[in-house]
């Protein structure tokens, strides 16, 4: 009786989903942000159901798996526009967007009422390497030093530290390609001192990014650059919106979520810009680190140049963006803080030469290349510059390398667009269970 | 006998802790919806069906955690917040318990969070929670200095270590007032033990959660639990401290302290919601360079009015 009506009420919680996002999986993460009922989550160990939104690639799956066994029971699994592993096949597949918030709820109401058993483990629950059982301690080395246990070295004080002098124990770990609070994909080998990042090196690249449909076309005809405009903003106040939930800024980040859903030619970005200077998120989070020379600004391109005092905008060359008087905003600096302020600049540019553009039905007239969000498409699209994390990450610590890898576009951008999820049923679905 | 000295107390102990951690979920997810988090189910019942639902999750286990550490860092962490409610006076009677040091043993209290916190993230062998560990020992040793100043401060007009007497002492004036930098830094002490909004350095989103990253289920639950009975502790303590405690016309004293106590609860919660996390590094020079001394000028005025 006492069980039940606890299952009765941990029924309705908030549905804690961790998502391991595939290709394109992100999308989704937007509009579950902002449906009520749904808590997503940034461990595994806290959520009720792992969605697997987009396709994962066959070489991650082990990784998959290995993420799928660290849900504590009952939990269940929710593939969204992804096949199941094969272990899984009876899972639950869900492709249309519009049905997946109700799915989630309803799947974590039958695990709390035991009509759905929990998933089941896939990988043995043993180490993946085996306890070496040799030296003193049977750690594998000698005395109290050295050794692998369980295939991975030791935390050994055998780097010089190179901040401060104060050397602690060097860790090394790989990170990703699941952790939520990196780009989608991007995996890495890292070693820290405390939380101080000593080396980073690049293992996977994270996936390419799947921009709207009117920057591929702009490079076949003139399209409104309204529209053009538009989804750079989009795409930029997306971005926003995953940078201020890291920093602990979770309203600020619906802020821009609803804003990027709800985006129009009349949208401002002057009220979020304001309220974003005043609760100090430019100068407590973002200040002065992960600063780009000038060549590895050009290679990344896009924001991150212009924010680097590099005036590179191939919307300068078309002559319909010269009639609205563009030229390319841009700031000194090229740290982190200079990146957002660099968004945020280009977001209110792009909402002001939308308004002009629709006012003036203005198209756009070159159509040998294109400005994306993420940087200059020409002859190639832009391509993944993940690793220039390896010069830049060493020396942070852990939060301001995070905050520097959120400031970064760096991922390549797919040669698929991104498919369009209907907006006015988004915004009835937050309506209709508000 | 008994029931004064024994069970009252440990009854009103128990109570505060039950009803004003429930009460921390309540305020906090009112506050989210009111900035704008989506609507969901209402934020009285919401805290109780997370609670129901962190019953019936497994707990989990990491590969070769401390079990005894892991499994004991929460209790410990809600045993901490427990003993800081003891020494609350909610009257001039209704104390559970009147030591004559309590503002030391509150300053133990937040020595030893740092200890627990550590011991929290260490003992779970896995890296996030591991630097979530690291991170909160920084913030503590910067803390606690700041808090040991500002306490002495308000001991010393009512020449005494002993919360009711510091309370007996502001009947003409409020601390808040006597000693205007008193309660802001003290409620950024609150901020930092509590590991709260922008001095959230060991539970934070860009690791995971933190020391609690690996933590699911029932010792989940107690975590949070923990962190919330030590911010209505705080609170409790701040109120006591520097806006009169029990103090104030028409209503009964205890009544006045439960106010006074969501106040400044209302105000941690709020900046929690609306300040971003500080960079470690920021927030740790910001704590020795900027409040440290102004800790001392707080200290220093404290002193000099209690001498005229």
């Amino acid at each position: 009786m006492a069980v039940s009506w606890l299952s009765r009420l941990a029924a309705r919680a908030r549905v804690p989903v961790f998502p391991a996002l595939g290709m394109h999986g992100d999308t989704i993460l937007h509009r579950l942000a902002l449906t009520p009922g749904i808590e997503l989550v940034d461990s595994p160990r806290h959520a009720s159901i792992l969605l697997v939104a987009g396709g994962v690639p066959p070489d991650l799956h082990e990784a998959l798996r290995r993420l799928h066994d660290q849900l504590p029971a009952p939990f269940a699994t929710l593939w969204y526009r992804s096949s199941p592993l094969s272990e899984l096949a009876g899972d639950l597949r869900v492709d249309d967007p519009e049905a997946l918030p109700e799915a989630l709820k309803r799947l974590h109401r039958e695990l709390m009422s035991g009509r759905r058993d929990s998933s089941p483990r896939l990988l043995p629950d043993e180490p993946p390497n085996p306890w070496e059982g040799l030296g003193d301690d049977g750690h594998g080395g000698e005395g109290m030093m050295g050794g692998v246990p369980y295939g991975r070295p030791m935390a050994m004080n055998m780097h010089d530290d190179i901040r401060d002098g104060l050397t602690l124990d060097s860790l090394t770990v790989t990170l990703g390609p699941f952790l939520p609070v990196l780009p989608p994909g991007l995996g890495a080998k890292v070693t820290l001192q405390g939380d101080l990042v000593q080396s980073w090196v690049t293992q996977l690249a994270p996936y390419p990014i799947a921009l709207e449909n009117v920057f591929h076309e702009a490079l076949q005809r003139p399209v409104p650059i309204a529209e053009l405009e538009l989804a750079r903003a989009r795409h930029h106040l997306q971005r926003l919106a995953f940078s201020l939930r890291l920093s602990g800024l979770e309203h600020l980040a619906l802020v821009a979520l609803r804003l990027s859903r709800g985006l129009n030619v009349e949208s401002r970005v002057g009220r979020l810009h304001r309220r974003l200077t005043r609760c100090g998120f430019f100068r407590l989070t973002t200040a002065g680190r992960g600063r780009l020379e000038a060549g590895q600004a050009r290679r990344v391109g896009g924001i991150a140049a212009r924010a680097a005092g590099l005036e590179e905008d191939l919307r300068s060359r078309d002559a319909a963006y010269r009639r609205l008087g563009f030229t390319p905003v841009v700031q000194r600096g090229g740290d982190t803080n200079a990146r957002w302020r660099q968004t945020l600049a280009e977001i209110d540019h792009s909402l002001q030469l939308a308004f002009r553009a629709e006012q003036e039905d203005l198209y756009s007239e070159m159509t040998e290349a294109v400005e994306t969000p993420r940087g200059p498409w020409d002859d190639y699209r832009p391509e993944d510059a993940s690793d220039i994390l390896e010069d830049l990450l060493p020396g942070l610590e852990w939060d301001e390398a995070l905050t520097t890898i959120a400031s970064l576009d760096l991922a390549g951008v797919s040669e698929w667009p991104l498919e369009p999820l209907s907006e006015t049923s988004l915004k009835d679905d937050e309506e209709r269970q508000a | 006998m008994i029931v004064s000295e024994l069970l009252l107390p440990v009854f009103v102990v128990l109570a505060t802790l039950a009803v004003g951690a429930y009460l921390v979920g309540v305020i906090d997810g009112a506050i989210g919806a009111a900035l704008g988090a989506p609507r969901g189910q209402s934020a009285w019942l919401a805290p109780l069906t997370q609670g129901a639902w962190l019953l019936t999750q497994q707990a989990n286990t990491t590969e070769a955690p401390d079990w005894r550490a892991w499994r004991l860092a929460p209790a410990l962490y809600l045993a901490l917040a427990a003993t800081g409610l003891a020494v609350v006076p909610w009257s001039p009677t209704l104390i559970p318990t009147d030591l004559t040091t309590s503002v030391v043993l509150w300053g133990s209290v937040e020595a030893l969070a740092t200890v627990v916190i550590f011991l929290h993230g260490w003992s779970a062998n896995t890296l996030l929670a591991l630097i979530g560990a690291y991170r909160y020992v920084a913030l503590g040793l910067s803390y606690i200095l700041i808090s040991m100043f500002v306490l002495i401060g308000v001991a010393l007009p009512a020449e005494s270590l002993q919360f009711s007497q510091v309370v007996a002492s502001q009947a003409e004036m409020w601390n808040v007032i006597r000693q205007p930098l008193g309660l802001p830094l003290f409620l950024i002490v609150g901020l930092g033990m509590t590991f709260w909004g922008p001095f959230n350095l060991a539970d934070s989103r860009d690791l995971a959660g933190g020391t609690a990253s690996a933590v699911s289920g029932p010792p989940r639950l107690v975590w949070n639990l923990a962190r919330a009975a030590m911010l209505v502790a705080f609170s409790c303590v701040a109120a006591s401290a520097f806006l009169g405690g029990w103090l104030g016309p028409w209503l009964p004293g205890p009544l006045w302290m439960v106010i006074k106590m969501l106040v400044v609860l209302a105000v941690l919660l709020l900046i929690g919601r609306l300040v971003p996390r500080v960079q470690p590094e920021r927030c740790v020079t910001l704590m020795w360079v900027v409040l440290l001394p102004l800790s001392f000028i707080d200290l220093i005025w404290a002193g000099m009015e209690a001498l005229l």
